[in-house]
């Protein structure tokens, strides 16, 4: 049985299932190659874990204590009161009897559908989306976007940055976008000469993401990610090259 | 639900030394390190109302100090300031000879990587995050995750070992 060296690490990493262990130590056990290679990772998770180990002896600046109580920023919300008040869930009303959850789904729905078209129609982004033959496409801005603006050489000002390229199971690629203004991300995939819209969301700004976002993502882009993408998305290099190739299909 | 900002801040301080840990393997130095836990916690207290209060603390605060420092890198980067990876902080590293020989050759050899892998062997290998809540801390996908701390630990044992990666 060969193992690669990501599933060593992820032995070494304790990710690893316990039918795979087994497997695993009776293989080194037998094969002192393998244990060689074992022993390679474990070293380096070991170095790499040991050598920054020391920081957490160091005595605490008085200023980072002061900032973790909350005392760095006169107007933060730690001096205005006592008591943090998070926000109260929305109490939910109680079921009508004829099917109301389902017409309440609907409902949001149709609202949450309304407010992104509303926000990508209504912007000065000139309609990045409109109908395609057969579905939503990318248009204008976010086309050109999407065919020549790499997420390694964004400088984090953008009105439309570029997240995640990665390829699908069919070779086609596909790439996430935030467009700005518009607090919308998505997921477009190349298809032809278009980049077709797999999905939308509404961006809820993420914690400690100010003016510059830095992830081009939501929970529901993730998602639709993860139910396509064949392996690891795109790193620098790789994204460049397939720039290169007009994010064409390579089968 | 409630809680007092006393008991937050208390979490935090608790925290603090892993926040200086992952700093620390995010900069070059100490004190880029503490520039940067400071300006993620101040951030944190402005954006507080965003924690959710059954979220884990750590996770969300590693995930506030990772944007902060990438939005600091692409600050620099749009002031025209060298890109270079190893040239992320305002201070020169610290030299091998104030004791620590082998946080200076790690943190060297980690300045060296890609941003991106930097991130997922931080989470990993020096803050010990499984690979879900490391790839929920990047918004990533779990497989895109392994393969940036697999790109990421090769290149590192390379130039640990002054070798090749095998």
């Amino acid at each position: 049985m060969k193992y690669d060296d990501e599933t060593l690490m992820a032995y070494v990493d304790g990710e690893v299932d316990a039918k795979l262990r087994a497997d695993i130590d009776a293989a080194i056990a037998r094969d002192p190659v393998l244990a060689s290679r074992v022993e390679r990772q474990r070293a380096v998770r070991g170095k790499v874990s040991g050598a920054f180990a020391k920081v957490l002896e160091q005595p605490l600046p008085d200023e980072l204590m002061r900032a973790a109580r909350g005392g760095a920023t006169s107007g933060s919300p730690a001096n205005r009161g006592n008591v943090l008040q998070f926000p109260a869930r929305p109490s939910r009303a109680p079921s009508p009897p004829w099917r109301g959850r389902e017409w309440a789904a609907m409902a949001a729905s149709l609202i949450l559908g309304a407010v992104i078209s509303w926000r990508l129609f209504a912007t000065g982004e000139g309609a990045p989306i409109v109908p395609g033959k057969a579905s939503l496409v990318a248009h204008g801005a976010l086309a050109h976007a999407l065919d020549i603006q790499l997420a390694s050489e964004q400088r984090g000002g953008e009105a439309i940055s570029i997240g995640l390229t990665f390829k699908t199971k069919d070779g086609n690629y596909c790439r996430s976008f935030e467009l700005r203004a518009s607090r919308t991300v998505g997921l477009a995939c190349r298809v032809g000469s278009e980049w077709q819209v797999a999905a939308t969301d509404a961006k809820e700004p993420a914690a400690g993401q100010m003016q510059q976002a830095s992830s081009a993502i939501s929970p529901a882009i993730l998602r639709a990610i993860e139910s396509r993408v064949d392996g690891a998305a795109l790193d620098a290099d790789a994204e460049r090259d397939a720039k290169e190739r007009g994010f064409e299909p390579n089968h | 639900m409630t809680q007092s900002s006393e008991e937050i801040g208390e979490r935090i301080v608790e925290l603090l030394p892993r926040l200086r840990r992952f700093a620390r393997s995010l900069s070059r130095n100490q004190h880029d390190a503490d520039d940067l836990v400071q300006s993620g916690i101040e951030r944190a207290w402005r954006h507080l109302e965003q924690f959710k209060p059954d979220a884990n603390l750590a996770s969300w605060m590693f995930g506030i100090l990772k944007n902060a420092w990438l939005d600091n890198l692409r600050s620099r980067r749009r002031r025209g300031e060298v890109a270079l990876p190893e040239d992320s902080g305002e201070h020169p590293a610290i030299s091998p000879v104030d004791g620590n020989t082998e946080l200076w050759s790690v943190s060297e050899a980690m300045s060296k990587l890609p941003e991106e892998q930097r991130l997922a062997v931080a989470l990993v290998l020096v803050e010990g995050l499984s690979y879900k809540e490391a790839a929920e801390v990047l918004e990533i996908p779990m497989g895109t995750l392994t393969s940036r701390l697999a790109r990421g630990r090769t290149a590192l044992a390379a130039a640990l070992e002054g070798g090749n990666p095998s």
